[in-house]
């Protein structure tokens, strides 16, 4: 049988993003892929050499907009590492709420895209409904629903709002209470297993060269999270595990160990917050204004020329890493270079080599559970 | 509490490492230390600064003698005014992960205060400078670290650096059919509406009119 | 006098058809009644066309998710008549354009205008498709979607909220109101509705 390119994209309604991914197929075997991005291309590390620090927040929420926040702290990490910033305690703690609550609403927005891809259409609209409750609550952080705009260089915007403890255990709970259900549906469907097991196996040392981290590495059996190898904020101070799954092949892990990484995730998610909320400093029914000492700490605006800044951070799809240097225009008040390290940039090649070998209707498959997010990876 | 790796293992570690490579290759230029971020945890990473030419050298001894498995990123930048030695820098970051393929059905789970040795993670930063120079080349590691590929790619594509041994080098987020030679990261290419300061001469944003203000549609 | 290689002295099915349809089409002029069923068609065809917009399921960017969350349960925006996303551009009939335009996104995205039938409407949501957006410096972003295709409603936010997007469709079942299936390269774009305006 002839053998024949097949273009999917840019406009696909299951590549969840905007890139085209080419595949060769025999039959209904893939034979060879070849991605291309670069569709939403906006040269953000240009635009970035023109912006002060602070205004570069804004740029980084929109990097990779399902998981925003996580964003925004993977710069102002490294934006403190080139501007030598200290950060009050309660701020770090209330960072960490910030990006574990946003870990929570990245991963069901990643259901919520995945399972209409396998055929659950129902686990959607149960996503999207339950991550209306994680967007109310960085909402009152932030001040919208989506760009937040959140960390400052130096500590957060704002004190959590009045009674935001107590709404945040109520709806992590709300939500904890509802996870069974979303196992049971799809633990319990047939189709989604046989769909999801066995398919798209990827080896901890292959996805380890070849650049890819974070829960995809941890489904092929290794715990391995930035969040304790090199750690930043609080994680720490937190009883935590990062949760691994044990891969189920000896070619390594397939699409339900990634799958079943970020159910775990979540409920780890969940209980940081949960812990954190309890060990803030200074009580989480206080109240502090946003000049208050305890949430901003004063920071360097400028920084000088051959300053360099580096932060390896736990992005809700690997590991992603932001390198700045000072120097630039405005003497200093705007970097000299932004350099954004996006793990998807590097998993969605791995993705279409992973590819090869099965079956066109694996497809969604093994692109969805590598959770795509083309925002960050064409910046 | 939670478990981490601690400040003396990672330093220790950090300067074993810095202190394998210099011993091996500072004869050639390459120096390595044990340096410290500024701020929140200040967790030290191996510095090196590698001229062009050793690069390739010094970058399998890392892959293959010291376990350094993961390529994080591979940039570039951009020094017109740097003087006659820094025309151009590359940047690379990599990171030593403990990993290794799991049986099915057994997971490998760190216990971080327990690692010791050659299971520490460690970061890596490597800056090669490169002289002033219309076509700065640097030998590609392609072969040696898979997550490098596309970074190289991207790399030339936006900055214009030139990665020597590259196989299919390609655009990868500009179009393919940008102009040759347009390299927008390069500081020559200025972002539009550089010139116009809006606060100053244009509050009320009468006069940026968009680019196609007169066509019709 | 009848045209070449014409037989009028044959009488068949299709000059049949064609002499029924001749005297109906007369006798209806006649009686006002073609004025009337024309008139009742376009009013009903008109309401059936805004009650049932048919977006096409494109996600750019940050606004995709917004677009993607109003379709969910809180801000249910099926109930409205805009909510059945289709895939492939031939059978939708309104480009929701949600993110900044790139060099390389240009062609496929006047691509799929160009696949849509007539009638088509675009609504730009979000500022990237709008000026640009945050972007506006950017040397791969084109500065709005309108440089390539005529918007019809403008919905400012980044990304707009929920009730925006939804209230968007609202201006553009009104303005289909007003212009009906006029098609969309007559249609006057110096003119057009941004929601929040009022």
């Amino acid at each position: 049988m002839a053998q024949m390119w097949i273009t999917m994209g840019p406009q696909h309604p299951m590549t969840h993003g905007l890139w085209t991914l080419r595949v060769k197929v025999d039959g209904e075997t893939i034979v060879d892929t070849e991605p291309e991005l670069g569709y939403i291309h906006r040269g953000v590390e240009k635009i970035c050499e023109a912006r002060d620090f602070t205004q570069i927040t804004p740029y980084c929420d929109r990097l990779c907009y399902v998981s925003a926040m996580t964003w925004a702290h993977s710069y102002i990490y490294a934006a403190e590492n080139l501007l030598e910033a200290e950060v009050p305690e309660r701020a770090e703690y209330i960072r960490l709420i910030a990006v574990e609550l946003q870990r929570i609403a990245s991963h069901l927005m990643w259901l919520g895209a995945y399972s209409p891809d396998i055929g659950n259409l129902t686990i959607f609209t149960w996503c999207l409904r339950d991550r209306e409750l994680f967007i109310d609550l960085m909402q009152e952080l932030g001040g919208a629903r989506m760009h937040y705009n959140f960390p400052r260089v130096g500590g957060v915007k704002r004190d959590i709002p009045v009674g935001f403890a107590q709404r945040c255990r109520a709806k992590i709970a709300l939500f904890l209470s509802r996870l069974p259900e979303y196992e049971m549906m799809l633990d319990e469907s047939t189709i989604f297993l046989v769909r999801t097991q066995g398919v798209g196996l990827a080896s901890a040392e292959d996805m380890v060269n070849s650049g890819v981290t974070g829960p995809n590495l941890r489904a092929a059996g290794v715990n391995y999270d930035v969040r304790w190898a090199h750690p930043y904020s609080v994680y720490d101070e937190l009883d935590w595990t990062p949760s691994v799954e044990k891969p189920s092949s000896v070619k390594g892990a397939d699409c339900y160990d990634r799958y079943r990484v970020r159910m775990e995730e979540m409920i780890t998610a969940c209980n940081m917050v949960l812990e954190a909320l309890d060990k803030l400093p200074g009580g989480a029914e206080t109240h502090y204004s946003p000049d208050d000492e305890m949430i901003l700490a004063k920071a360097p605006t400028r920084a000088p020329e051959g300053a360099r800044g580096f932060h390896h951070f736990e992005d809700c799809r690997g590991e992603s890493m932001f390198y700045l240097e000072g120097g630039g225009e405005g003497r200093g008040k705007n970097p000299y270079r932004v350099s954004i390290r996006s793990p998807m940039f590097i998993t969605i090649p791995f993705v279409a080599k992973t590819m090869i070998g099965y079956k066109i209707a694996d497809i969604p498959a093994i692109m969805g559970s590598f959770d795509p997010c083309i925002g960050e990876t064409d910046r | 509490m939670g478990m981490m790796v601690s400040a003396e293992v990672n330093l220790a570690a950090t300067e074993t490492a810095a202190n394998a490579i210099s011993d091996r290759f500072s004869s050639v230029g390459i120096s390595a230390s044990a340096q410290a971020h500024a701020a929140g945890h200040k967790r030290s990473y191996v510095a090196i600064e590698c001229p062009p030419a050793h690069w390739l050298a010094l970058a399998k001894w890392l892959r293959f003698d010291n376990g350094v498995n993961h390529c994080s990123m591979i940039t570039g930048v951009h020094h017109p005014d740097g003087g006659d030695d820094k025309g151009w820098e590359v940047i690379v970051h990599l990171m030593r992960m403990p990993v290794s393929d799991q049986k099915p059905g057994k997971a490998l789970v760190h216990v971080a205060n327990k690692l010791s040795g050659d299971d520490v993670p460690l970061e890596y930063q490597v800056i090669i400078t490169l002289p002033q120079t219309d076509a700065p080349v640097v030998p590609s590691v392609q072969s040696l670290w898979v997550g490098a590929d596309w970074n190289e790619k991207e790399t030339w594509d936006l900055v214009g650096i030139n990665f020597e041994g590259h196989e299919l080098m390609m655009r990868v987020l500009n179009p393919h059919d940008s102009p040759v030679g347009f390299h927008p990261l390069q500081k020559q290419h200025h972002l539009r509406y550089h010139n116009h300061n809006e606060m100053y001469d244009d509050a009320q944003g009468f006069m940026r009119l968009p680019v196609d203000s007169d066509r019709v549609k | 006098m009848g045209e070449a290689g014409k037989n009028y002295a044959v009488f068949n099915s299709r000059s049949l058809v064609e002499m029924v349809g001749d005297v109906t089409d007369e006798a209806l002029k006649a009686t006002r009644l073609k004025d009337f069923i024309g008139v009742l068609g376009g009013r009903f065809f008109n309401w059936a066309q805004r009650k049932s917009l048919f977006p096409l399921h494109l996600g750019i960017k940050c606004c995709a998710i917004e677009m993607g969350q109003t379709g969910g349960p809180r801000y249910d925006t099926e109930r409205f008549g805009n909510g059945v996303f289709r895939s492939s551009p031939r059978q939708c009939d309104v480009l929701l354009v949600n993110g900044p335009i790139s060099k390389k996104f240009a062609d496929p995205l006047v691509r799929l205008w160009e696949q849509m039938p007539e009638p088509k409407w675009c609504i730009a949501m979000g500022e990237c498709s709008i000026s640009g957006g945050p972007y506006f410096q950017s040397y791969n972003i084109l500065e709005g979607v309108d440089t390539l295709v005529p918007v019809d409603v403008y919905i400012p936010g980044c990304p707009p909220r929920p009730e925006a997007l939804i209230d968007g469709f609202g201006k553009l079942r009104e303005k289909i109101i007003r212009i009906g299936a006029e098609p969309s390269s007559e249609r006057e774009t110096d003119a057009p509705i941004i929601v929040g305006d009022d």
